[in-house]
């Protein structure tokens, strides 16, 4: 990895309550965030979410309805040197077809002021010295983008910001890119990288800011998103309804998952686990699950219908909730509206799941110690272990389970 | 805005289009230097050395017609190719002070119209005067005629270049831009000569192609409506340069103010 040298430490991005409408179409709507510098901060948000109209009114492309946008406390336009404060990467296509890739890296250097034999460093730095003095017009997106990047580093600036960088590029460019920001990162830049794919940008943010509908949805540390999206608890249990009373009361999130399944969010083993036991639910299994981090981003950008933004701390809380919640102070977690009920009330379903109002659950089968059975009344996909096992119930199990490809992980 | 000048001209000279605009109108000035040589005279053409002052004139200034033609594209290509090619983005990320980058383009084009103007007269030189020569021509002749011709010419086609850009950047769109300017230089301004300088009698001695025709010297009979505006005094020089400078500035302010002040999305 080539070293960028003498680079300034970057100022910190703040926007505060931008608006911005496009007639009668808004946008960005009263959205604010801090990006700090040393950290590699993912904007994220489906298509639509308004992330580059923000990345362009940060740049001063496109005039704010309402509200700030600062980079180390001045707007764009009014600072001295722009292009050796700010480096920008918007789209791959804003090149010159026939001009040269040397050339128009000159060009730049020339509007901004910057010695030429810069060109030659950030060439080098993006790995396209071969290929300066083909015509733009004969790149690939992945050369272009490359070349982008180079006519952000021109300036050596301390701040990057980088509209879906990794378009274009293969898998053996993303993970360049990725070290490649890591590295800028730890020289002190401040870099704010949108994307609208999440586990694409798992590996590379520190932290996060999610938007959607050009709203708010969540900011604070990738590892807050990361740690929560772990902690689900899937249980297995002949008492669906109660399971779900305890640890709804016990302020946790169930939700139904099937007939004698449960999926409490927010819990760990640790702390579902001694309330199940005080509470004498039987359990027949009780598992950790990993939600996966591009789902749980899903729904936080398109089922969570709540106006107000979460922001995490480090440890997974959004503030005013119990650690591992996500979602709004008071509301539940993001998740189908339909699936959660007024607060106070078990969680509902469909009468197959959580059997008819005011009967008992299903009676739990005893289970000779030693035995393996399935709950009554469900098929069971589990088989009797080769040798006998003490039946689980009543006391948390968190055996470590392998996690089915792309769902464990980030997907890259 | 030193520095936004050099770059603007780096990116002009950077690209085909402006060489393609010069080549062009070395081509055209080919033409008009042919055609000072063709004199018509009791029905009978012949092809011989001009020797009165208009002809040795027209023959100096064999490029006009060309810069009434291509200047204005020039311009038009100057300031539509950041739209086509959305450059404009890169181009105010370096710089994000609106009028100043304008600015830069505004002289970057007029330094590139002054260019093509001198390709011109190197046209005139390379072929107009050796068949000055052959012809058996007088070149002492032909360079007394310099001094009142060549300034005009070069002034009309630094205007016109600004008066193109000023239209591209109402347009944005370079292919509506350039039909635009040719239809203004070839189709609109001849139909209104003809109705309200002819028919009606009106000053159109104000329209860009009288303007600059007021300002290379008025003595270029070829061109749109003249001759059915002989009994019409054209401006002085100074007054079609005002009339350009106008046409060049209010249509780049126009332009400035209605498309690229606008959100770049």
């Amino acid at each position: 990895m080539a070293v960028v040298t003498g680079a300034a430490r970057g100022g910190t991005i703040e926007v505060r309550g931008l608006t911005k409408r496009f007639g009668r179409i808004t946008a960005v709507d009263d959205l604010s965030f801090t990006v700090e510098p040393g950290r590699i901060t993912g904007f994220l948000g489906p298509n639509g979410a308004g992330k580059t109209t923000t990345l362009r009114i940060l740049l001063d492309l496109v005039g704010a309805t309402s509200g700030s946008a600062t980079i180390g406390g001045l707007r764009y336009r009014d600072m001295p040197e722009p292009a050796r404060s700010v480096g920008a990467v918007l789209e791959a296509t804003n090149f010159h077809p026939s001009r040269r890739a040397h050339a128009h890296l000159r060009m730049m250097s020339i509007a901004a002021g910057i010695p030429t034999t810069r060109v030659e460093e950030v060439l080098g730095l993006v790995g396209l010295t071969a290929d300066a003095k083909r015509k733009v017009g004969g790149y690939s997106l992945g050369m272009r983008q490359r070349l982008q990047l180079a006519g952000a580093l021109l300036g050596n600036p301390g701040v990057l910001i980088l509209d879906e960088p990794s378009n274009g590029l293969d898998p053996q460019g993303i993970a360049w890119l990725r070290d490649f920001l890591r590295h800028l990162a730890r020289e002190g830049r401040t870099i704010l990288v949108s994307s609208h794919l999440l586990a694409e940008m798992a590996q590379t943010v520190d932290d996060v800011v999610i938007v959607s509908q050009g709203r708010l949805r969540v900011q604070g540390p990738l590892s807050a998103l990361t740690a929560q999206s772990r902690s689900a608890m899937r249980a297995r249990t002949p008492e669906p309804q109660r399971l779900a009373a305890v640890a709804h009361q016990a302020g946790f999130a169930p939700r139904p998952l099937g007939p004698d399944m449960v999926l409490v969010d927010g819990a760990t083993p640790e702390a579902l686990g001694p309330v199940l036991a005080a509470n004498q639910v039987v359990v027949y299994e009780l598992v950790q699950v990993s939600q996966n981090l591009e789902k749980l981003f899903l729904e936080l950008t398109t089922s969570m219908t709540d106006q107000s933004a979460v922001r995490m701390g480090a440890h997974g809380a959004g503030v005013g909730q119990p650690p591992g919640q996500w979602g709004p102070p008071g509301q539940p977690p993001p998740g189908s509206p339909e699936q959660w009920g007024p607060p106070g009330q078990p969680p509902p379903g469909s009468p197959g799941q959580w059997g008819p109002p005011g009967q008992p659950p299903p009676a739990a089968q005893p289970v000779a110690p030693g035995q393996w059975a399935p709950p009554t009344g469900a098929p069971s996909p589990w088989r009797p272990p080769p040798q006998a096992q003490p039946p689980r119930a009543q006391a948390p199990q968190t055996p470590p389970q392998p996690q089915p490809p792309g769902t464990g992980e980030p997907r890259r | 805005m030193m520095r936004l000048i050099e770059a603007e001209l780096f990116k002009l000279r950077t690209t085909p289009g402006p060489w393609v605009c010069i080549l062009v109108t070395m081509l055209l000035t080919g033409l008009g230097i042919t055609t000072a040589f063709i004199v018509g005279h009791d029905h009978v053409v012949t092809f011989t050395a001009p020797t009165t002052t208009t002809g040795l004139r027209n023959l100096v200034g064999a490029g006009y017609e060309a810069g009434v033609v291509m200047a204005p594209v020039l311009g038009v290509i100057c300031i539509t190719t950041e739209y086509r090619h959305r450059i404009l983005t890169a181009t105010l990320l370096l710089d994000p002070r609106r009028p100043e980058v304008i600015t830069a383009k505004i002289v970057a084009s007029a330094l590139w119209g002054l260019l093509m103007s001198v390709a011109s007269f190197v046209m005139v030189a390379a072929m107009g005067i050796p068949l000055l020569v052959v012809e058996g021509g007088s070149v002492s002749a032909l360079a007394h005629q310099v001094g009142p011709v060549v300034p005009g010419i070069l002034a009309a086609y630094l205007l016109l270049a600004i008066y193109g850009m000023g239209i591209g950047t109402l347009v944005r769109n370079q292919i509506a831009g350039v039909i635009l300017a040719l239809g203004i230089t070839l189709v609109l301004e001849p139909i209104i000569v003809a109705i309200f300088g002819s028919l009606a009698h009106m000053d159109v001695n104000f329209l860009p192609s009288r303007a600059t025709q007021s300002l290379a010297g008025g003595l270029l009979p070829r061109g749109a409506g003249n001759a059915t505006l002989t009994a019409h005094v054209l401006l002085s020089w100074w007054l079609g340069a005002i009339a350009l400078v106008g046409w060049g500035l209010g249509t780049a302010i126009l332009g400035y103010f209605l498309t690229f002040k606008r959100d770049v999305t």
